[in-house]
């Protein structure tokens, strides 16, 4: 289903988008990305999730590091901590660490993650932190216009790879799903409202949630990852999948080819917080003894 | 004689025991009522048969270093100790194994190394501690005894540390452990004393408040401890993996959290996450850790996030000289970020001072906010002394945050509001209606990424004019100088660990009749300018010692105060000889 | 004195004293004046530097510090490079190896060893069961217990009085003790007054203040005990029944050379080690000198013991020319007579220190 299949009406719209309270999560200042780009539709599910979810706005926190996606916390009115490049994950460990009633969301491309920032996602994931990291896949770097990402289709040509991209680009689901996160999930920038609802689950696990987030950079790739491509590759999880099921999961993971979207894989398991009041109760009975 | 100043050194191989055998001793004697300064010497290995020393000095009165000379040479591997024994004054003693097993080669025994003027006391330690306990592994323990039987030393605090220390080993053990002791003591008590090493029995001690036994780490540790740190995240490296260790202890016992990281970019940056939140958080590295750590840094200088850094500088560039004491980290310190990202950098001189500027450290980065970073180095980290707590709680301010004002009906928050202090009340998530993004982006007031020339210059101005107030922490020592007053002949600035040798070379400088003062310089950044100068403008010299070999604080000075300085820059792995300082006070002075 | 002799100088000669008395430190000044070049070691088991024991009995006037009763400073060691290993047990002397064992199992090494270990005080081996309840004499550390232990006005039973022990009851009676001394064949060690004159010694050392009592008449002593109660400390029992009591009770029957750990080492040996008159052990690279040795008297026929400062002193000089080379002979200077002086006192040319 997309917009195009029945028409709509700007009033109807705004006074449906009005009512519904989600623009209370909006900043007033608008967003600064490229018309079209994919990240629109990431703001949107966010806002979305979080007055679905009741969430108070200044209880939660989005955490960026350095990109196109990283400008995500000036757009909503949450408290937002726009950081250094690749380090969206220790920074909102620390936050959550410190103060575990806060909702912490991290948010950061796939340069940000997976080059520059690669080191923390296993540490993050190992620790289960109970903060969910919105993945934001372009396969670029945006904000400094155009530069390969470990992302990057093979052969794309990009200012820095100007004679085609040599290296195959990272599974980042794989990488998850190995390192034990304990939700791991994909959605399309261009299918709002299955990300909207994807964005939700992520937020309301217990646990580190891991979104990987489809986006097409409609400036700098003209060719690999296209709203086009994407439209006519991505495909939904089957209906049986078994999300406790971790090998499946990584068989459906392996498909790069025909990404699908849905939720991946699902464990419960306790959280860094959790741990944190094991080793307190346990300092306690060491403290009488001593 | 009614004062007490001795040193003895105990010398072994890795796995005789020797540290843990200073390490009853130090407290043993702290319990006595004396004063200690300890500090041993370890190899990097952790197995082997390494050189391992431990140098503890007994005092009636606060000392500031150890001495070069050592009283006492207790050797439990000849091997190591025969080098060092030229260390022992004369007439101070050489305790060593007098039946050691098997064939000794020539020239390889203690006996032949003894100066004339040293007395030598060999005793069968191994085959005392045989017959004491059936094993030789407690030949430590009972050249303890042999000490405290020496110099006349109760043995009560002995064997009561004894026990504690092996309880978890079964009455057993301790009662073993405790004969091997008793039987040293005895020969020691029975030993024809011919050295003139004395203690004075030591009343209980008379100052304010409870005495304890503290390392440099241990004092920091304590000092988190009684501000309330609510987190903290490191990475291990020596010599600060000791404030991690010791934290993981006593944090969680006070529901507290701590948390290993996977390196020093996410220690430093979970820290300032937790900053961010208004908790008190903190981290510790070394050298290359605060090199990793340099970029994180910067963001909590531009977000004006409250965050502390203990930074115990080891032997460097690179990897260095883990196991060695070096303060060539000050430049990094002071400089290393990205930018005009000048932050609070405090050195603690002694380990008193480590308990102090660390409480005040999270004080100063909340009060200013911005990142504070303490810089011990491995010499201040390990060593031992007695600290005087006082006893009306500790004297930090638990909450030194700007008060946050209610907002107006359709007020925007200002987390950079500019403020006649340059300080804007801060709010943190959870602050009803004050979301707002922090970021490492030159912003406006609001926090919004604005890069024009005016919010540039009057945000640069804001993040340096507010730290200017630090100079006037309350209750907290910014500078001291210390010896004579007015006009002197020759005065020694100095920073960090080496003050103390500085101290101790100017009080014998004092007994030569040579006018000069020294002054610490505990506030590294900003820099105090007024004081220093004052104190420069009564010196007719300034010599400015430290251990690293660029003269780091030297050229900081000169590039502040653009006037003349005498250098003594030196980087042996170990603490700057006090005859060197010494010898360059007389030299200055115009006494040869 | 000219060095006569040198090292050469790629390995020195290596010297090597044990003990570090008069004769020990006099061979090695001359060793160094000899010798520039040479290594000289002298080994101990005493843990203090070379102090004249002549000088004991001083503990019981002003004397404050051991450090006092030094014959040189530490620095002396350094300067005339002395190394002195104290505290340090021989245990045997291998001469074919030349090498000098230690207790500590090092084996230290020589080209020419001087034997100057002196002698211990003899103990007659009936008294040896009451050894702990004697206070010995035999060095500082002693004289230093025997002072703490001694009462004011305590008095001190003297079994025997050798030349050690008069020289010290001269001492004690200046200081208002009592000495009560108990005669023995060997009382006036190593002079031997028979007859009438050991009658007029004997009558001198009461007009001096001395107690004495006839033990050879008494049959002499059998036991020593720990005093009752009330008592002094000390009870020293006759075979013939009588008792006498002291504070402390000291025995001086002379000394007896300290050889034992030469038995192995091929070297001759009567009762002590016995030299030529060129000091000269059956091994040619073994000296001795001192109360040690026992040295060939042509006049007598007889290997012979010569003692007091004097004679030992002259000992370690020439043991020192001719261990670097030279061809000396001993020979004693010294009048080997009792006497008394003008004070009234007895005396002994053993006593001469200087």
């Amino acid at each position: 289903m997309t917009l195009m299949e029945k028409h709509v009406f700007v009033d109807e719209k705004l006074q449906e988008v009005r009512e519904s309270g989600r623009l209370e999560y909006r900043s007033r200042s608008l967003p600064t990305w490229c018309p079209g780009c994919g990240y629109f539709a990431i703001v949107e599910g966010l806002t979305h999730a979080c007055n679905t979810m009741g969430i108070a706005a200044d209880q939660a926190v989005v955490v960026s590091g350095i990109g196109c996606s990283s400008r995500f916390p000036f757009f909503v009115n949450l408290f937002g901590f726009h950081t250094r490049n690749g380090r969206v994950l220790p920074v909102a460990t620390g936050i959550k660490t410190a103060n575990d009633k806060l909702t912490v969301i991290g948010v950061g491309g796939d340069g940000d993650g997976f080059a520059i920032g690669g080191g923390h996602i296993a540490h993050a994931a190992k620790r289960n932190v109970d903060i969910t990291y919105l993945l934001f896949d372009n396969g670029i770097y945006g904000l400094t216009k155009g530069q390969a990402s470990p992302l990057s289709a093979i052969g794309l040509r990009t200012s820095t790879t100007p004679f085609e991209n040599p290296e195959r680009p990272l599974n980042p689901l794989m990488m998850l799903l190995s390192y034990g996160a304990s939700w791991v999930g994909q959605a399309y920038a261009g299918q709002p409202d299955h990300l909207r609802e994807m964005i939700t689950q992520a937020i309301a696990h217990r646990g580190f949630s891991y979104l990987h987030i489809l986006s097409p950079c409609v400036t700098f790739d003209k060719t690999s990852k296209t709203y086009t491509n994407l439209s006519m590759k991505v495909r939904k999880l089957p209906a049986k999948h078994d999300t406790s099921n971790l090998m499946e999961a990584m068989q459906q993971a392996q498909d790069l080819d025909n990404p699908a979207v849905g939720l991946y894989y699902q464990q419960f398991r306790p959280t860094l917080s959790d741990t944190f009041d094991q080793v307190i109760a346990l300092s306690a009975g060491e403290g009488r003894g001593a | 004689m009614n004062s007490t100043d001795i040193q003895i050194a105990l010398c072994g191989s890795a796995g005789d025991g020797t540290i843990a055998a200073g390490d009853i001793l130090r407290n043993a004697v702290a319990a006595l009522g004396y004063r200690v300064i300890c500090f041993d010497v370890y190899p990097p290995e952790i197995r082997g048969f390494g050189k391992c020393i431990s140098r503890v000095r007994i005092t009636t009165e606060q000392t500031y270093a150890l001495k070069r000379q050592s009283d006492l040479l207790i050797s439990l591997d000849d091997s190591h100790a025969i080098p060092h024994a030229g260390e022992v004054r004369t007439d101070g003693a050489i305790i060593y194994e007098s039946k050691p097993v098997g064939h000794c080669p020539e020239g390889s025994h203690m006996s032949s190394h003894i100066l004339p003027g040293q007395i030598p006391y060999g005793i069968p330690l191994r085959e005392l501690a045989e017959k004491a306990t059936g094993g030789a592994r407690s030949r430590n323990l009972v050249v303890l005894g042999v000490i405290a039987g020496l110099l006349g030393f109760s043995p009560v605090p002995f064997q009561k540390i004894i026990e504690k220390k092996f309880a978890k080993q079964g009455p057993a053990v301790v009662s073993r452990n405790q004969a091997g002791f008793q039987s040293g003591y005895d020969v020691g008590v029975n030993t024809f004393k011919l050295d003139n090493v004395f203690c004075v029995p030591q009343e209980s001690n008379p100052a304010a408040g409870k005495v304890v036994m503290l390392s440099g780490n241990a004092a920091v540790v304590q000092g988190c401890m009684d501000a309330e740190l609510d987190t903290f995240f490191g990475y291990p490296i020596t010599p600060a993996t000791t404030i991690m260790e010791r934290l993981a202890t006593a944090m969680p016992k006070r529901g507290r959290r701590l948390l290993q990281t996977e390196d020093e970019i996410s220690a430093i940056a979970a820290t300032i996450g937790a900053g961010y939140t208004g908790a008190r958080s903190a981290t510790a590295t070394s050298g290359p850790g605060l090199a990793l750590m340099a970029e994180m840094l910067g963001l909590a200088t531009m977000a004006e996030i409250p965050c502390v850094i203990f930074v115990s500088q080891r032997g460097g560039p690179s990897t260095g000289m883990p196991t060695k004491t070096e303060q060539s980290d000050l430049n990094a310190a002071l400089y290393g970020s990205p930018g005009d990202s000048q932050r609070i950098v405090i050195a603690p001189t002694n380990v008193e001072g480590c308990y102090r500027c660390a409480g005040k450290a999270f004080e100063m980065s909340e009060q200013y906010q911005t990142p504070v970073i303490v810089l011990l180095d491995l010499y201040l980290s390990n060593r031992y002394e007695t600290v005087t707590l006082t006893e009306s709680g500790p004297p930090f301010t638990l909450n030194a945050n700007k008060p946050l004002r209610r907002l107006e009906a359709g007020e925007s928050y200002q987390r950079y509001a500019f403020t006649e202090d340059g300080v804007s009340p801060r709010a943190v998530p959870g602050d009803s209606g004050c979301m707002h993004v922090v970021t490492g982006l030159e912003h406006n007031t609001l926090g919004r990424p604005n890069d024009s020339e005016e919010i540039h210059t009057a945000m640069s101005r804001k993040r340096h004019d507010k730290l200017l107030a630090a100079l006037h922490h309350p209750d907290f020592t910014v500078t001291k100088r210390i010896g004579h007053s007015g006009r002197i002949k020759v005065g020694i600035l100095a920073w960090g660990s080496t003050f103390g040798e500085c101290l101790e070379a100017m009080f014998m400088a004092h007994a030569e009749g040579i006018s000069c003062a020294s002054m610490k310089v505990v506030m590294l950044s900003p820099f105090p300018v007024e004081a220093v100068t004052q104190f420069m403008d009564d010196c007719d010299q300034v010599l400015v010692p430290e251990v690293n070999y660029e003269g780091q604080f030297a050229q900081l000075l000169q590039g502040i105060l653009a006037r003349p300085v005498v250098r003594l820059s030196r980087v042996p792995g170990s603490p700057m000889p006090v005859e060197l300082i010494l010898s360059e006070i007389r030299r200055l002075a115009g006494v040869v | 004195m000219v060095a006569q002799v040198s090292s050469s100088a790629s390995a020195p000669h290596r010297y090597v004293i044990i003990g570090n008395g008069v004769a020990g430190n006099q061979a090695a000044e001359g060793l160094r004046d000899r010798d520039p070049q040479g290594q000289i070691t002298i080994i101990t088991n005493s843990r203090m530097l070379f102090y004249n024991r002549y000088l004991l009995p001083e503990l019981f006037r002003e004397h404050k510090d051991w450090r006092a009763l030094l014959a040189h400073p530490a620095e002396h060691y350094e300067k005339r490079r002395i190394r002195v290993l104290r505290d340090c047990w021989v245990t045997s002397v291998d001469s074919r190896k030349r090498q000098v064992m230690l207790a500590h199992n090092e084996a230290i090494s020589y080209d020419t060893l001087l034997v100057a270990t002196g002698g211990r005080p003899y103990l007659p081996e009936e008294l040896a069961e009451c050894r702990r309840l004697i206070h010995p004499f035999g060095s500082y550390e002693n004289a230093l217990a025997v002072r703490k232990a001694l009462p004011e006005n305590g008095s001190v039973v003297m079994l025997g009085g050798d030349m050690i022990g008069l020289d010290l009851a001269r001492t004690l009676l200046e200081r208002n003790f009592r000495v009560v001394l108990v005669t023995h064949e060997n009382s006036f060690w190593p002079h031997q007054p028979v007859g009438d004159e050991r009658t007029k010694f004997l009558a001198i050392l009461e007009k001096m203040g001395i107690e004495v009592v006839d033990g050879e008449a008494q049959g002499g002593v059998v036991a020593i005990e720990k005093g009752a109660s009330g008592l002094p400390d000390r009870r020293v029992r006759f075979r013939q029944g009588g008792d006498i009591y002291g504070d402390i009770v000291m025995s001086f029957y002379g000394l007896q050379p300290l050889v034992e750990f030469m038995m192995g080492s091929g070297t001759d040996i009567e009762r002590g080690l016995l030299v030529g008159t060129n000091l000269r052990t059956s091994d040619p690279h073994i000296y001795a000198a001192g109360d040690v040795c026992q040295i060939w008297s042509e006049k007598d026929n007889v290997y012979r013991f010569y003692y007091g400062h004097r004679n030992v002193r002259a000992m370690g000089a020439v043991a020192a020319l001719n261990m670097t080379g030279g061809n000396e002979h001993f020979s004693t200077t010294q009048d080997e007579a009792l006497f008394q002086n003008e004070q009234g006192h007895i005396d002994s040319p053993f006593w001469a220190y200087d």
